[in-house]
């Protein structure tokens, strides 16, 4: 099967760095490092102190021109939709391509984040010798739960939701929870628009590893080394094919040569930890689009938690 | 482009563990739906699941982490079956692993401190078993089987909720079909019959809380359905190129020759009232496939019991197949499994491959009166012959993923 050059025409980035690509670029470029915010819920433990990335403040109602499917997101799931918004807005995707033309492909993180919802549930579901009780959940926990819940814990809702507000309806998949796993979403996506699949893929991820039980599982499990904290991040990137691009006038960021998953055999490695945190699922996104937008970027390979390395060779356009 | 055989199936199921066990339940409509035992749920509104009561066998670091998240064991014993049916001794490095699952098990108790919540809990009580503790990745069990059969090349975890396991099969019979892997051991597993897998759901307002109705609680397409009975359980496949397969000797249960995925890009609980993106899904895998809807000789729905599901389904499958649905027998799984939330799509594959096995179309037991707007050839009351070529899988899935799978039986010809 022939396979098309492919080109990145819209790129979208939330990071600690700054909450657009051109403020996350412009951070990276001038060697900011993220800024970070105490984990207060776990003073008094040996992990007093620890620290995790922290966002800038952001409207996201502002951002993405809506506000009542708020109430249904994650953390993860609003700076994804950010991202995405971005990136389709750079690569003016409503208006060029048939919704069903287009793909979605998208990695998830842990669902930890969503758990924030549940601190009134369990405080109702304890019982008066202190532990948990199912009895309790039935009768008192879920009618103070926000019925909405599952929303935000189910590891597709992030994307799905980027799928409502973008309109996207082509074919999809969606992969959780570490780098590896969001690197083989991105080179589907490459795949798919070089086969001629799809006319044009959204493809990234949303991460946002920072509530406290998600860091006492990282630290414990080892994710996390010394010195590492986690951060959230999201990027999309919208690949097409670069005759596509041309033909439509569209501006070119960047070309894929290659894009691939693959198994690193080794510990995990991340470039962008040093200055930015540990993204995890949002990692390999973050470092293509990086690598599409400045010469300052690390190389765009990470080598994930689950073991897949991930590797994309970019050619920046001017 | 390659042929894609079918050389290895497992199943985990409420009715019946095993391939065959699987089939002799589905065919004599025999439920798996009762009252949930896992946990005490006399305070939910919702008090039905389809869970799995048999022991499995597995090795003991599998059955220790099961026992919180009783999937990771449905997963293991479904790909062992897979394997040992493909006459493999495990899993090798041309082999992609892609299983499809839904939800992290989160052990509440374990976040309560001095009788209050508090997350320095988790801390506290670090569990002997690193892969035990608050909260369990979706990867747990793709990490622990590859632990425990072997290595494959590629180890995917696919998170498209009820359409995550015809996700990752659809995935493995392109990356077969196009040459990029050798074997795809691809399938799904799930289990959220737990506390907070129940009560979210309860909450949405998508389970079932006709508790009296028992084994029967699950309606598709039925006119009283009153929404979703939870499931549990996992089916795996080994797919491989046919020529290879019949070179060597295996036996082709069946061959996997389309797929099809969409969005619909509407709402996050409830489908698109149009049916557009489930319509999209079969009509894209019926193109995958090269056939036109006239071939397809049974459909397997993905009745999930829901007033508009089933009625936006029963609708987009006339559109689909014009003239000729009221000649295509339609069953529904769930009506004795419950909904296997993401490996529905596997499991209900598993349906399929068995029909063209065995010749019969298993029955929706639970269908007495068809709904308004659901009217299609719905094989009711008992199992039907079948002799014919092609069956198709519907899954769609919570958030508005859709997936279609089309199975041929093999007529022995390479």
């Amino acid at each position: 099967m022939k396979r098309s050059d492919v080109a990145v025409t819209g790129i979208g980035l939330v990071t600690p760095l700054g909450l657009t690509a051109r403020d996350s670029v412009r951070a990276w470029e001038s060697g900011c490092a993220a800024p970070k915010r105490e984990v207060k819920e776990l003073g008094g433990t040996s992990l007093a102190g620890a620290e995790v990335g922290a966002l800038p403040e952001m409207d996201a109602a502002a951002r993405l021109g809506e506000r009542r499917m708020l109430k249904y997101m994650s953390d993860a799931a609003v700076i994804g939709c950010i991202a995405a918004r971005e990136a389709t807005t750079d690569a003016n995707v409503r208006r060029r391509f048939a919704p069903e033309r287009v793909g979605l492909y998208a990695g998830t993180g842990l669902a930890g984040a969503g758990v924030k919802e549940s601190d009134s549930m369990i405080r109702e579901s304890i019982g008066e010798d202190g532990a948990f009780s199912c009895r309790l959940l039935g009768s008192r926990g879920l009618p103070k739960t926000n019925p909405l819940l599952s929303f935000k814990i189910l590891a597709n809702m992030p994307a799905c939701i980027v799928s409502i507000l973008e309109s996207v309806k082509g074919p999809n998949l969606l992969f959780t929870p570490w780098e590896g796993q969001t690197g083989a979403a991105l080179a589907e996506a490459w795949e798919a628009v070089a086969l001629g699949e799809v006319d044009c893929a959204l493809a990234g991820a949303a991460d946002y590893p920072c509530h406290p039980a998600t860091y006492v599982f990282l630290r414990q499990r080892g994710f996390l080394r010394d010195g590492e904290y986690p951060s959230p991040a999201a990027a999309y990137l919208v690949l097409e094919r670069a005759e596509r691009a041309a033909r439509d006038g569209q501006r070119v960021h960047a070309e894929i040569g290659e894009m691939e998953a693959a198994d690193c055999g080794g510990s995990s490695f991340d470039p962008l930890a040093p200055r930015m945190g540990r993204s995890f699922a949002a990692a390999p996104a973050v470092l293509t689009a990086l690598a599409c937008l400045t010469d300052v970027a690390a190389p765009a390979s990470v080598c994930g938690a689950d073991g897949l390395a991930f590797r994309a060779v970019v050619r920046r356009l001017p | 482009m390659r042929r894609v055989a079918v050389t290895g199936l497992g199943v985990v199921s409420p009715i019946g563990v095993g391939g065959d066990a699987f089939w002799d339940s589905l065919e004599a409509g025999r439920s798996g739906i009762g009252r949930i035992s896992r946990f005490d749920c006399t305070t939910f509104t919702a008090q039905l699941a389809a869970e799995v009561k048999t022991s499995l066998d597995v090795p003991d670091e599998i059955a220790e982490v099961a026992a919180q998240d009783p999937k990771v064991g449905f997963a293991y014993a479904a790909c062992a079956e897979a394997l040992a049916g493909a006459g493999m001794r495990g899993l090798t490095r041309d082999c992609l692993l892609h299983l499809g699952t839904s939800l992290e098990v989160f052990d509440l108790s374990r976040v309560i401190r001095q009788g209050q919540p508090d997350f320095r809990a988790v801390f506290d009580r670090p569990s002997g078993n690193k892969r035990l503790g608050f909260q369990m990745p979706l990867d747990t069990a793709a990490a622990m089987i590859a632990e425990t059969l072997g290595a494959p090349g590629q180890s995917l975890t696919n998170c498209s909720a009820c359409a995550a396991g015809a996700q990752a099969i659809g995935h493995g019979f392109r990356n077969v079909r196009r040459g990029k892997w050798e074997i795809a051991v691809c399938g799904g597993f799930d289990s959220l019959i737990n506390p907070l897998g129940v009560g979210g759901f309860q909450l949405l307002g998508a389970l079932t809380t006709d508790n009296d109705r028992g084994e029967t609680a699950c309606r598709p397409f039925d006119a009283s359905r009153s929404g979703v009975v939870l499931g549990e359980g996992a089916a795996v496949f080994v797919l491989e190129p046919l020529e290879k397969a019949v070179a060597e000797g295996r036996r082709v249960l069946a061959e996997v020759c389309g797929y099809g995925s969409t969005l619909d890009a509407y709402n996050l609980s409830a489908p698109d009232p149009g049916g557009e993106g489930a319509e999209r899904s079969m009509m894209s895998a019926l193109a995958d496939a090269g056939l036109e809807p006239e071939a397809i000789g049974h459909i397997n729905a993905h009745g999930t019991g829901t007033r508009l599901n089933d009625q936006v389904e029963a609708g987009a499958i006339r559109r689909v197949f014009r003239n000729c649905w009221p000649r295509i027998p339609v069953s529904a799984t769930k009506s004795v499994t419950g909904h296997l939330i993401a490996a529905a799509g596997a499991v209900e594959m598993a349906a399929c491959l068995l029909a063209l096995i065995r010749n019969r179309i298993p029955p929706n037991p639970s269908l007495t009166r068809v709904g308004e707007g659901c009217e299609l050839a719905h094989a009711t009351g008992k199992a039907i012959p079948f002799d014919g070529e092609y069956a198709l899988s519907n899954s769609f899935g919570f958030g508005g993923q859709n997936a279609t799978l089309i199975l041929r039986r093999y007529d022995g010809q390479h």
